[in-house]
């Protein structure tokens, strides 16, 4: 009967939301069937773990075990303040027990391509855990304390941006949240990682969302996926029932499959309706939006009490026999996953980090997954081929049409090869979100997103070398400024040294100002008229 | 690892330049074929000189100007210039019209503005315009076999001729008909053997909308204008079913993604009001009717496989828009008004030269841009509802 009840509340009480139709997109083939044919895997503890803390420069890291130490498994072994705006301490754990044998940068599994801190762990074996303290009635605990526990849990962004999933909470925790989207859609080609989750672990990730839901006192949680994800919708219907009975919701909206349908805010403009303008934050709209990943990783948190000490990352590509998905400890190698997957290596041509269409190329085997590592491809030669030599533009507008943000790819290419940065900024080349899709259309086979990141850092540093001239220009105009009014007051001063100096303090205090210091015209002219007259006194006394 | 591409994406739509290009002209291909059968072997013809003068001027060029020749070739580009000039000329042109009309497009409209991508004009358009402006007599004439004229014609109530075995030697794709055409193409072939003058007796005729023009502007036929087919030629018919083929082609393009319903659409609508606005039955003013205007001419290769040439177009949707209205209306008073008797050409390179300013100032809205009264109010509704 309450079930019944439920689903006429939810009909006739809310408004059912319905996916609508956002600009741009493609439609790219997914690749994603191989790596869904094996279930979760959770990987063996490898010998040695390199633990990434961040990279230099991200912001300010603090050690608390040093080279040599025995550390247990959830054991903190570091705290990384970023210095992104709004951000809190991310601590970093022990994926199992072992001894520290070195901290240095490293190469990780990341679409930076930047070396980080890594904290090197020789596994022992034994796997000794520290207590964690689970708290199976979350819905009892405040908002606060759900946001302490997934911040010392060190939880962030599980899709790829990585921003702490507390900060995310707390932060804009004044102003009321009108919509939680839990981001199923996962349009990349290749990645199947939430959606592998979704199938297997719905229930749990269903209950990440209520948390998430929760601690960010959203009025409404919402799970968007793609249509076309068959047995992750299937399983998702299956937990929201469940769920249902113990009186919670979600709701599941079902959007139409393309690429970038995953992007924030295109997927906020498909569920919801509302465009975020440029420059404002989702939660200015009363939207938040987390990923699958990190409502699992919320869930994790907080009912488990388990610190963020594991992910799951697709592994997939020609040159891997069993593509599959693995529940894998930060810092495990990638070497070592990809042996798991049975790699053969005359057919591997190149690893990519990340999907098809925004991954990028990983240098070395060695490099450590961290917690925002998605993804692997160990590529063939078939797989992603040489591209077609580079052709002229000509200007066909496929490139426009497939633009999620709606912008002219063409002329920001024209403009890119002029170095019109002008033109850039006017025609919203910062609006581009680097999706590709524009590059995957070009029937010429340019190489837009390269030209755009390039024609970015070309604006950024026109911006800076601008900052800087205005800054010595400025200084320069002040020195300036600055002599010729010692110059002036040297000139004037001369006068009154000659004379009585308490006459001319006198002078200066009688002087009346208005309110900005200045001397009126009037109050000038009749001292000056007062000085010729003092003068023409003196000569005469002098000539008498 | 060197011919790899460094940064994302790695995966691709597998599209290129030539398969476009190909594409293009197969979807020519319905439009020739009924040019073909009612005009004859001239068509061909000229498609054959205006490729392989096409394929020459641009090898040419390309080897000036230090290109591999053979990858620029293969883009299939220079093909589609050669074809849409080559259908645009009249059958039964001699050979050195279509020749220099190709050379002028390829070289001087293309090759010397960049090359693929970055002519301002249409090159195809180009090199007609330049004909038009320099041989006028030998442009506006449609030489049609002798003997289809001439001899009886049979005509079924649909006004379609009959296709009868007494009528079969009366189509142009006879042999005699593919001589004419060559000795058209050719005249210095007619060395003294053959009597030209049995073949080339003269009928010149223009497209229905351009007899209609003349016949309006003299005013003689203007009291036929109702009643009996002024085109009982066979002319009419002709461009009509050439006009379907083109627009079932327009259609191909369209459903295979490779050009935008925006131009061909706006185009058409326009010439369409225009011609139903000014239409005006039985005055002395003929305008001709907007299925005139639709059918009669070449209104519907110039609205799909002309004005849509990417490289000359605009290339933002509502500068599409705009771009086709532009020439839409170009098209209607030059033909109503102007004083030429073919307008897509004209009309097309007008729509040229406003590109660039369209592209500039008709741009879509970015996503994210220009909300900010939208996203001010929503900001003082957000009233604290927090539990």
């Amino acid at each position: 009967m309450s079930t019944l009840k439920q689903l006429a509340v939810r009909f006739f009480n809310s408004d059912p939301i319905f996916a609508r139709r956002t600009v741009g997109g493609i439609q790219p083939h997914p690749f994603k069937e191989r790596s869904l044919r094996s279930r979760i895997m959770s990987t063996p503890i490898p010998q040695q773990l390199t633990i990434p803390i961040g990279a230099e420069g991200s912001g300010e890291i603090t050690l608390l075990v040093d080279i040599g130490d025995q550390v247990r498994k959830y054991q903190k072994l570091a705290v990384l303040n970023m210095s992104v705006e709004g951000c809190s301490d991310v601590p970093v754990h022990a994926p199992t027990s072992g001894v520290i044998t070195s901290i240095e940068n490293l190469i990780v599994a990341d679409h930076s391509e930047q070396q980080q801190l890594c904290i090197s762990l020789a596994a022992d074996g034994h796997d000794e855990a520290l207590q964690l303290e689970p708290h199976t009635n979350y819905s009892q605990l405040s908002s606060a304390d759900i946001v302490s526990l997934i911040r010392d849990a060190g939880v962030i962004g599980m899709g790829g941006a990585g921003f702490p999933t507390a900060d995310k909470l707390s932060i804009y925790g004044e102003s009321a949240i009108e919509f939680l989207i839990i981001n199923a859609a996962e349009c990349e080609p290749y990645i199947t990682a939430d959606e592998s989750l979704l199938r297997e672990r719905a229930d749990r990730v269903v209950l990440g969302a209520e948390i998430l839901k929760q601690a960010s006192a959203a009025r409404r949680c919402i799970i968007a996926i793609e249509d076309t994800k068959l047995d992750a919708i299937a399983a998702l219907k299956q937990a929201l029932q469940n769920e249902m009975s113990l009186d919670q919701t979600c709701e599941l909206v079902l959007i139409p499959s393309k690429y970038p349908a995953g992007s924030e805010r295109q997927l906020i403009q498909c569920v919801t309706g509302s465009e975020i303008a440029t420059g404002q934050h989702p939660t200015d709209n009363g939207i938040v939006m987390h990923n699958v990943g990190t409502a699992y990783a919320a869930y994790e948190a907080v009912v488990e009490g388990k610190p963020c000490i594991s992910r799951f990352t697709t592994l997939c590509g020609q040159a891997l026999k069993t593509p599959k998905n693995f529940e894998v400890l930060i810092g495990t190698a990638t070497g070592f996953l990809f042996e798991l997957c049975g790699i053969e290596a005359s057919l591997e041509q190149r690893i990519i980090v990340g999907g098809s269409l925004m991954g990028s190329q990983l240098g070395s085997d060695k490099a450590a997954i961290c917690k925002t590592t998605n993804c692997l491809i160990a590529a063939s030669a078939i797989e992603f081929p040489t591209p077609e030599a580079e052709q002229a533009c000509i200007r066909c507008g496929f490139c426009a049409d497939a633009c999620p943000s709606n912008l002219l790819p063409q002329q920001l290419f024209a403009f890119s090869k002029t170095l019109d940065t002008t033109q850039l900024l006017e025609h919203g080349l910062l609006d581009c979100i680097e999706c590709g899709a524009c590059d995957y259309v070009c029937p010429s086979h340019i190489p837009l997103v390269s030209i755009y990141k390039e024609s970015k850092k070309l604006i950024e540093t026109r911006s800076q070398s601008l900052e800087r001239s205005d800054y010595w220009q400025q200084r320069f105009q002040f020195r300036q400024y600055r002599v010729k009014k010692e110059k002036d007051q040297a000139l004037s001063r001369k006068p009154d040294a000659s004379l009585k100096p308490k006459l001319a303090a006198e002078q200066a205090v009688k002087t009346p100002k208005d309110e900005q210091g200045f001397i009126s015209k009037e109050q000038a002219s009749r001292d000056i008229a007062a000085a010729v007259a003092r003068v023409k006194a003196r000569r005469n006394e002098k000539n008498k | 690892m060197s011919g790899l591409k460094a940064g994302a994406p790695f995966q691709h739509s597998g599209r290129n330049i030539a398969q476009l290009m190909q594409t293009l002209l197969y979807a020519l291909l319905p439009g020739i074929f009924a040019s073909l059968w009612f005009f004859g072997f001239g068509i061909l013809i000229n498609i054959a000189i205006s490729i392989s003068f096409a394929v020459i001027a641009e090898a040419a060029m390309l080897r000036l100007r230090n290109r591999d020749i053979r990858s620029h070739l293969s883009d299939r580009s220079a093909l589609v210039t050669a074809l849409l000039f080559a259908i645009a000329i009249p059958p039964g042109s001699p050979w050195w019209l279509v020749a220099l009309g190709i050379v002028f497009a390829v070289v001087i409209v293309k090759h010397l503005y960049g090359g693929l991508g970055h002519n301002p004009f249409n090159p195809a358009m180009c090199g007609y315009a330049m004909l038009l402006l320099a041989f006028p007599l030998e442009m506006t004439g449609w030489h049609i076999p002798n003997e289809v004229i001439n001899g009886p014609l049979i005509v079924d109530n649909l006004g379609i001729p009959t296709i009868t075995p007494e009528r079969e030697f009366l189509s142009p794709l006879s042999w005699s008909g593919f001589k004419q055409a060559l000795l058209l193409a050719f005249p210095f072939a007619a060395s003294g053997a053959i009597d030209i003058s049995e073949f080339i007796d003269g009928l010149a005729m223009a497209t229905p909308l351009i007899e209609f023009k003349m016949a309006g502007k003299s005013a003689i036929f203007a009291a036929r204008e109702s009643g009996a087919s002024l085109f009982a030629t066979g002319s009419e018919t002709a461009w009509e079913i050439i006009n379907i083929g083109y627009l079932f082609g327009g259609l191909f393009l369209l459903y295979k993604k490779i050009i935008s319903w925006h131009i061909p659409l706006a185009i058409i609508a326009t010439v369409f009001v225009l011609a139903a606005l000014f239409y005006a039955p039985g005055s002395v003013a003929i305008y001709g009717t907007p299925y005139l205007h639709l059918f009669g001419s070449a209104t519907m290769i110039g609205a799909f496989f002309i004005a849509t040439d990417p490289v000359s177009a605009a290339t933002t949707r509502p500068g599409k828009l705009v771009y086709g209205i532009i020439i839409g209306v170009s098209i209607y008073s030059i033909r109503v008004w102007g004083s030429y008797l073919d307008s897509i050409a004209f009309a097309v390179l007008f729509g040229n030269f406003c590109a660039p300013i369209l592209d500039q100032y008709c741009r879509p809205r970015i996503f994210g841009h220009g909300l900010r009264g939208k996203s001010e109010r929503s900001r003082s509704n957000e009233a604290p509802i927090k539990p």
